[in-house]
């Protein structure tokens, strides 16, 4: 058996449960053994009515004592689930809360952890994945033994289609010591965070040459217009011109979008290992000489105040043509 | 109260990487205590300034560690615990060691970086917490001790939230929670003399790496450099921009 978490809102999957879904299907054909997913926090019973076209069995964990995330719960269920399956894989999505919960969960099963993988396959008794490492400017191959954990780093996999009806079975799970050790006491939602930057198609990423907060006006009208995402630089969150879940880079998010918008900022290393796997990198920058342009597809040298207004302008065209 | 930095020692960002036989070479690289880990130490050292008690830096890693561990000493850390094995051992494996270190040191508060500049994992310390059943807290941005518990905010997928945590803990830190000082000449001299104590992995009963690491490449993606000049006619270049990524790229 394989057991694929599936993330979603509350009321519909999010795109990385469908990643999942590929990736688990792709072991099944050699390893054997059925798709089971698992749906956790509130939603789970409504959202169960999708997911089961991707899976044999959904389960879910649902009800008040599953209102709030924390990795403690997250992997309580998610090993209550995998001993029911009788899994021996479990994928997760590389996504922040993923990558919190599912080392909790290895170490539970006593399992390997592979961890941000791009691909996962598995040949004879060996389980492979393949990842970047060193700052993402490596590309490793691993591998282990079963059982094992597999995180999904976003944006590497195609989506799942729906194939067939599953069943649905809500899992009761004790929660035991785990219950109030950690309390949330408040919630902070990312200003613009329409969508979330780490599965966003489009991002657009301001520097410190946008001079200050108010031009990240624009950063966020082109990211609008876009579907797409803010990210910003580190020197910009220093400024305190944007949030830190903005940040992009090394001590960042990392996101590797269809196609990346690097606007005035040079384009320093650590910067680029949060972005340097974007499909299509393109940058505005003043300076000719910026390491950014290095690292970019299409990039126009100009001031960001008379490049940026036209850039928008002209994507609105497009949208109303 | 105590409190415990989880550190590694990794090659700096801004050198370059080598690959030998199929996997990356360090020789000659310059190693430094993990800018991610810094904040951590950072941390602990701020706790044991503002309400006393022992600031220590515990470490899994090659004997070469202990030099990452003389400059969180050099920044402030009274002690430090090093479990030495050469070769990659999977941050699971060194969880079920670390906490039986960190078992003994029954500290209040645990820190470590958010994500690691050499694998970039994020497991070591949520795998800590769950083999010593305590919770964890990632991407720490702001931290505060309020009696036996914890308020700390702390980014999710999306938003960011505060949170009161049961100690002990284990957190991890990011960029934003502090802004780690340089090492003074007098606190590089003192680090000199501080105890570092060394396990070896083995008496900690740590098994063989559940995983495996067949081969590595250097791996940069080639980019087309299409770069338009618009230092004297910006708006024409952001629109040919634009056409370009419409047309050509067919990303717009």
């Amino acid at each position: 058996m394989i057991l694929t978490f599936m993330d979603h809102d509350g009321t519909k999957l999010r795109k990385s449960a469908l990643e999942s879904v590929t990736r688990a299907r792709k072991l099944a054909q050699t390893i054997g053994g059925e798709v089971v997913g698992l749906l956790v926090g509130p939603g789970a019973e409504t959202v169960a009515q999708e997911a089961k076209k991707y899976v044999t069995k959904v389960y879910t964990v649902s009800g008040p004592d599953w209102q709030n995330y924390t990795a403690e719960k997250w992997a309580l269920a998610a090993y209550a689930a995998a001993e029911a399956a009788g899994a021996k894989v479990v994928i997760t999505p590389a996504s922040r809360s993923g990558r919190s919960w599912s080392p909790r969960l290895a170490f539970k099963l006593n399992a390997a952890l592979l961890e941000d993988t791009l691909d996962s396959w598995a040949e004879g008794e060996k389980v492979f994945a393949s990842k970047y490492s060193f700052l993402n400017r490596v590309l490793e191959k691993q591998a282990a033994s079963f059982p094992a954990v597999i995180s999904v780093k976003p944006n590497t996999t195609p989506l799942a289609e729906p194939a067939g009806e599953g069943a649905v079975a809500a899992l009761s799970v004790e929660l035991g010591e785990v219950e109030n050790k950690v309390e949330v006491l408040e919630k902070i939602s990312e200003s613009g965070g329409k969508v979330a930057l780490t599965e966003a198609e489009v991002v657009v990423t301001g520097g410190r040459g946008m001079g200050s907060a108010e031009a990240f006006g624009m950063i966020e009208e082109l990211a609008d217009l876009l579907g797409g995402a803010v990210g910003a630089t580190r020197a910009v969150i220093d400024a305190g011109w944007r949030p830190y879940g903005e940040q992009i880079g090394q001590t960042g998010k990392t996101v590797q979008p269809n196609v990346y918008f690097a606007l005035a900022l040079s384009g320093a290393v650590q910067h680029q290992a949060g972005m340097n796997k974007s499909k299509v990198v393109v940058a505005v920058n003043k300076d000719p000489d910026a390491p950014v342009f290095k690292e970019s597809d299409y990039g126009v040298v100009g001031d960001i105040h008379q490049v940026l207004p036209v850039m928008i302008e002209e994507v609105k065209k497009l949208k109303n043509a | 109260m105590k409190y415990v930095a989880i550190i590694r020692q990794v090659p700096d960002g801004e050198s370059k990487i080598k690959v030998d036989g199929g996997k990356v070479s360090l020789e000659g690289a310059t190693l430094i205590l993990d800018q991610m880990d810094e904040y951590a130490v950072e941390q602990i050292i701020r706790l044991k300034e503002a309400a006393g008690g022992e600031a220590v830096v515990v470490a899994f890693g090659p004997e070469r560690t202990e030099e990452a561990m003389r400059t969180a000493l050099a920044m402030g850390a009274d002690r430090g615990v090093l479990i030495t094995a050469e070769g990659y051992v999977d941050p699971i494996t060194q969880a079920a060691a670390l906490a039986k270190v960190l078992a003994e040191e029954a500290p209040d508060v645990v820190f470590s970086g958010g994500q690691q500049a050499d694998w970039d994992s994020q497991a070591l310390g949520p795998a800590v917490a769950e083999a010593l059943g305590w919770p964890s807290v990632t991407w720490t941005t702001a931290f505060e001790l309020d009696g036996a518990s914890a308020k700390a905010t702390h980014d999710l997928d999306e938003g960011a939230e505060v949170v009161k945590v049961a100690l002990p803990a284990i957190f991890t830190a990011q960029q934003g929670l502090n802004e780690p000082r340089y090492p003074t000449l007098p606190g590089i001299m003192k680090a000199k003399k501080k105890e570092i104590k060394k396990i070896d992995a083995a008496e900690l009963g740590v098994s063989a790496s559940k995983v495996e690491i067949l081969e590595q490449q250097i791996m940069e993606l080639e980019r087309q450099g299409k770069i338009i000049d618009g230092s004297k006619e910006p708006a024409a270049a952001a629109a040919e921009l634009i056409r370009l990524l419409h047309e050509e790229a067919k990303v717009l």
